[in-house]
């Protein structure tokens, strides 16, 4: 399970706060309490931000996670009204899912702020309801507003670059990478790069550096090459965005090795959105949280 | 990791397919002798895993598996059933969303759907002022429902039974401070002023009991 089998956010809390004055002794009293959900807000994060750096204290968090969750076999199961499962499968296309978080605990790495947020879609079926309470250094409605204000702004999508085709397969493809570029991920890229409709747009950096975005229509798949882009550390990845009218998609993450990297993205390509560049803390977010480097339109 | 809760996970997964799978075993039998066994079906964590990549089918089928046992969660921490499905149906549309995070080495599928639920549950109250108030029937009272009323299940009455039998080796002290805390929402503050004893001796009881439930449900770590 994730998050010590607990729902956490310590991202969104990133930075807010330095370590508390918690001792460890304490932290570890506070362990069990936390994982019956018996802890404040402030002391919530302030476990959670203990669980980030010691993985003897996740273990311990996680094992009274499953025993917490053992007490929820208590309580009589009762059939949910019907209509439930149909008005959640109808809501599903349109709620985009988080990114796979190696580095993080198995407990869902998400908080009531982000999956109330004003980037998703509506949800008009839900009654009004108390406002969920937000733990010091969640977003808040004006951050969700001044992060998605970049995606919207139609200046941003400036005229598309002349289209120019590039055979990158000789240059980029038969170097054993694994991973996100291991071998079905060159293929992909190649295939790409040789698509009959294959188009390719270059855009310079101001901080030094290029991103070229190759895709092709008919495949309705894109790939980026990136060049002499800065190493954002183990904390930070650079990630990708779809991007259209609807707000911006997350196409994966990439870092880079000496500046330079290739990544097919994730998800379908389709002509006329944008794919944007963030840095992003590692292992991604699933709305973007900073201006983008680059922004690419297609 | 070997955080297994073997005779949980095995009742929990065989409980929603034992039905069709002997209806299914009656009409093959005779022509496939190898038909012995009841089939097992997804487990909860390989269709979660499933849901992580996009997977509508198995959210559905997820959700059939799971969703009275999370609903009655809910409602034991949320009593207004308006609200309790509300909160489950944020619960599912967060399973979906972080789906892709679930490590299944790090714990079980329903644990981590179960700690989702419950966090829900518990901040959806804390939100409302009327919670403050509300009454403690929730709470260790519940749990002396007689088992024969739980649940038509046998699965569901044994696992009922293994946690009832769980709490019961705790002190009543112990038993009372993890009630109120997880099936009452309450946080250890606010144990303490309603049993007016030092929120110091909350916190050692919920750890004392918790960690002597670990052992009893048989949670290896």
């Amino acid at each position: 399970m994730s998050e010590t089998n607990g729902p956490r956010d310590e991202r969104d809390r990133a930075g807010s706060d330095e370590p508390e004055a918690d001792s460890l002794e304490a932290l570890r009293d506070a362990v069990a309490a936390y994982a019956l959900d018996a802890v404040e807000a402030d002391e919530r994060a302030a476990v959670e931000r203990a669980l980030a750096d010691d993985a003897e204290l996740r273990d311990e968090a996680d094992g009274f996670a499953e025993t917490a969750a053992l007490l929820a076999g208590a309580p009589e199961p009762v059939e949910p009204p019907p209509a439930l499962k149909s008005r959640l499968m109808a809501q599903l296309d349109g709620l985009p899912q988080q990114l796979p978080d190696a580095s993080a605990p198995a407990t869902p790495a998400v908080s009531p702020a982000q999956v109330e947020s004003p980037l998703e879609p509506p949800r008009p079926d839900l009654a009004p309801e108390p406002a969920a309470p937000r733990a010091p250094g969640e977003p808040g409605p004006a951050e969700h507003a001044a992060r998605r204000r970049w995606f919207q702004r139609p200046g941003v999508i400036i005229a598309a670059a002349a289209a120019s085709v590039v055979l990158i397969g000789g240059a980029i493809i038969g170097v054993a990478w694994t991973g996100p570029n291991g071998w079905g991920a060159q293929r992909e890229m190649a295939a790409i790069a040789e698509a009959p409709d294959v188009e390719s747009s270059t855009h310079e950096i101001e901080s030094g550096g290029a991103v070229t975005l190759y895709w092709s229509a008919e495949q309705g798949r894109s790939g980026v090459v990136v060049e002499g882009l800065p190493d954002v550390g183990e904390s930070s990845t650079y990630e990708l965005w779809y991007i259209d009218d609807a707000g911006a998609q997350s196409a994966g993450t990439f870092d880079v090795a000496e500046g330079e990297t290739w990544r097919v993205l994730e998800g379908d390509f389709a002509p006329g959105v944008a794919v944007g560049v963030t840095v992003e803390p590692a292992g991604g977010s699933p709305q973007p949280t900073t201006e983008p480097i680059v922004v690419i339109p297609t | 990791m070997n955080r297994v809760i073997a005779p949980h996970r095995a009742v929990v997964v065989g409980r929603t397919t034992t039905g069709t799978s002997s209806g299914m075993l009656g009409r093959v039998a005779d022509r496939d002798s190898d038909l012995t066994a009841p089939e097992p079906g997804p487990t909860a964590e390989e269709l979660l895993t499933r849901v992580g990549t996009g997977d509508r089918d198995a959210f559905g089928e997820l959700y059939d598996q799971t969703s009275a046992r999370v609903f009655g969660l809910v409602r034991r921490l949320v009593v207004d059933p308006a609200q309790a499905e509300e909160v489950t149906q944020d619960v599912y549309l967060e399973i979906w969303q972080a789906a892709p995070r679930f490590d299944a080495a790090r714990g079980s599928a329903l644990a981590w759907m179960f700690t989702l639920a419950h966090r829900r549950s518990v901040d959806r109250i804390r939100a409302s002022q009327a919670s403050r108030d509300r009454d403690l029937r929730i709470g260790v009272r519940d749990l002396e429902v007689p088992v024969d009323t739980v649940a038509e299940a046998v699965e569901i009455r044994v696992e009922h039974e293994r946690v009832v039998d769980a709490l019961g080796g705790l002190s009543e002290r112990q038993r009372e401070c993890v009630s109120l805390a997880y099936y009452g929402g309450l946080t250890q503050s606010e144990i303490a002023d309603r049993l007016g004893v030092p929120l110091g001796t909350v916190k050692t009881r919920l750890r004392d009991g918790m960690i002597r439930l670990r052992t009893a449900l048989g949670v290896t770590t």
